[in-house]
């Protein structure tokens, strides 16, 4: 593992990470929590920029329209924090509770949980049901891209050399709106075999905009827009939603392993969906 | 590589290899009471409060603790003069083979720094990432708040006599 690491870096702002990242004489790479060194299979690089000291990555405010999450935010202070509230607060909490354990969620940071993007990763559905913006920086240039456009092409192909993400914009959605986070795992600290996120913005009964992003039961995060589309227009009746959890399951390819049989996690995530999207239908009416 | 870093409130500049994990580096440095369980982050035998969080030292490479603070198991207390949590565990037979404690004592001492007044569920959740496989999950929740309390009556004594 890191076999030809010879230095760190230890910037103290965003410009100086940047300039650090693209030093041009080293192979460099940034390491936030660094809890996914173990498995980084890059035996090539030869310095960190270690982004844990960067005191502006690290931040939970809000303005008129977003939630402003630092990407080096401890993913536990987005499950302790009581600033984040409502349908996206409470999406968000949900699942940065269910991330590993306290000692892990100390470690795991909001952006590093989004640029590794495993199968098991938690935040990245949360942040795609949510409609999340993700702020990137390149010293004082900065771009801002919907969260699918680094899911789709994988933070690290995205990011330039010397780019890095700086923050998620989430944004705050008010009433009519309700959110349901839902995962299932052999034990708490085990990795998730399903883990579902959905959102239901309703106006005058029926759904604007559904979405149910889903990931550990694929081989990354994915939205099942087909069962989305059944529902938006609709009014969101027990029929309906059974017929959307039914179409979400039928639209993915399902991953397996030696924890459960694809036969398995299709019956059981079927299930989760249509209870997760009427938990959010009843939230959404309150 | 050199790595400066504050252990237990002494400055140490250890020499250490740039792919070094931190678990490795403070043993070495004969922080022994920093336990090697699963090595990849899921039994907290190796938790260690890095600026005040407890984290896994054993998936943490020792180059990112430069210039932080380190809390070991050593830093609470020691056999003749121990911590109100370490004295805790003890009275309430939450210790039996030991290899669990210094990682639990360590998200304990987090958990009642920020919270001096936990409940049984706090208490569940703070040390949703420490194992233990012999005395079980029932007397450390135990321990943490009896720890609580006691730590209460000596404030409220020091405060007293002032
Ligand atoms: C035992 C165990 C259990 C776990 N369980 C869960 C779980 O249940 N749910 C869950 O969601 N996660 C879980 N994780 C965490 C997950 O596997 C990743 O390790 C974690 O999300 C990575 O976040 P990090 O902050 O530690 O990033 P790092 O490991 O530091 O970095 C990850 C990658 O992202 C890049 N990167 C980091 N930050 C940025 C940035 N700001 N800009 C650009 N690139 C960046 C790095 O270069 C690296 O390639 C678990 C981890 C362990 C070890
Ligand atoms: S040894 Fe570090 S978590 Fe198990
Ligand atoms: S006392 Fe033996 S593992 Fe906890």
């Amino acid at each position: 593992m890191l076999k030809k690491l010879t230095r760190f870096y230890h910037p103290k702002t965003i410009e100086e990470a940047c300039l650090n990242l693209g030093n041009g004489e080293l192979k460099t790479a940034i390491i936030a929590g660094g809890t996914s060194e173990v498995l980084r299979q890059d035996n090539s690089i030869e310095a960190l920029v270690d982004i844990s000291n960067v005191k502006e990555l690290s931040y939970i405010s809000k303005d008129s329209v977003f939630y402003r999450i630092g990407a080096g935010t401890p993913v536990q202070d987005i499950y302790k924090t009581p600033a984040l509230t409502g349908p996206s607060g409470n999406l968000l909490k949900a699942a940065a509770g269910k991330i590993g354990s306290t000692l892990l969620r100390n470690s795991i940071t909001a952006g590093g949980n989004l640029a590794a993007m495993f199968p098991w990763s938690d935040l990245p559905v949360v942040y795609m049901a949510l409609d999340a913006e993700v702020v990137c920086r390149k010293g004082k240039p900065k771009r801002t891209v919907p969260v699918q456009t680094i899911i789709d092409k994988k933070a690290s192909q995205f990011l330039s050399a010397a780019e890095i993400i700086a923050e998620i914009a989430i944004p705050m959605y008010g009433k009519g709106t309700g959110t349901a986070f839902a995962k299932l795992a052999k034990t708490a600290n085990d990795y998730s075999m399903i883990t579902i996120a959905t959102r239901l913005t309703t106006r005058s009964g029926k759904v604007d905009q559904a979405r149910i992003a889903v990931n550990a039961i694929t081989a990354g995060p994915v939205r099942c827009i087909e069962a989305e589309k059944l529902l938006e227009g609709q009014k969101p009746t027990a029929e309906l939603i059974a017929a959307a959890a039914k179409k979400a399951a039928d639209s993915i390819t399902i991953r397996k392993d030696f924890r459960a049989s694809r036969e398995y996690r299709k019956e059981v995530f079927e299930v989760m969906v249509r209870r997760a999207l009427t938990e959010a239908h009843e939230k959404a009416g309150k | 590589m050199k790595l400066n870093t504050r252990i237990n409130g002494k400055e140490y500049c250890l020499e250490i290899k740039p792919n070094a994990m931190l678990i490795d580096v403070l043993r070495q440095a004969g922080f022994k009471g920093v336990k090697f369980g699963c090595g990849e982050g899921s039994c907290g035998a190796c938790a260690v409060m890095i600026n005040g969080r407890p984290r896994n030292s054993c998936i943490t490479l020792a180059g990112a603790a430069e210039g932080v603070e380190i809390l070991t198991v050593e830093g609470l207390g020691n056999p003749e003069k121990p911590h109100v949590l370490q004295q805790a565990f003890v009275d309430s037979g939450s210790t039996q083979c030991g290899y669990c404690n210094p990682g639990s004592l360590i998200a304990a001492k987090a958990l009642l720094d920020s919270n001096p007044n936990p409940t049984a569920e706090d208490v569940k959740d703070a040390l949703d990432g420490n194992l233990c496989r012999c005395t079980g999950y029932v007397k450390r929740i135990d321990a943490v708040l009896q720890a609580a309390e006691a730590s209460k009556k000596t404030r409220k004594s020091t405060r007293g006599k002032k």
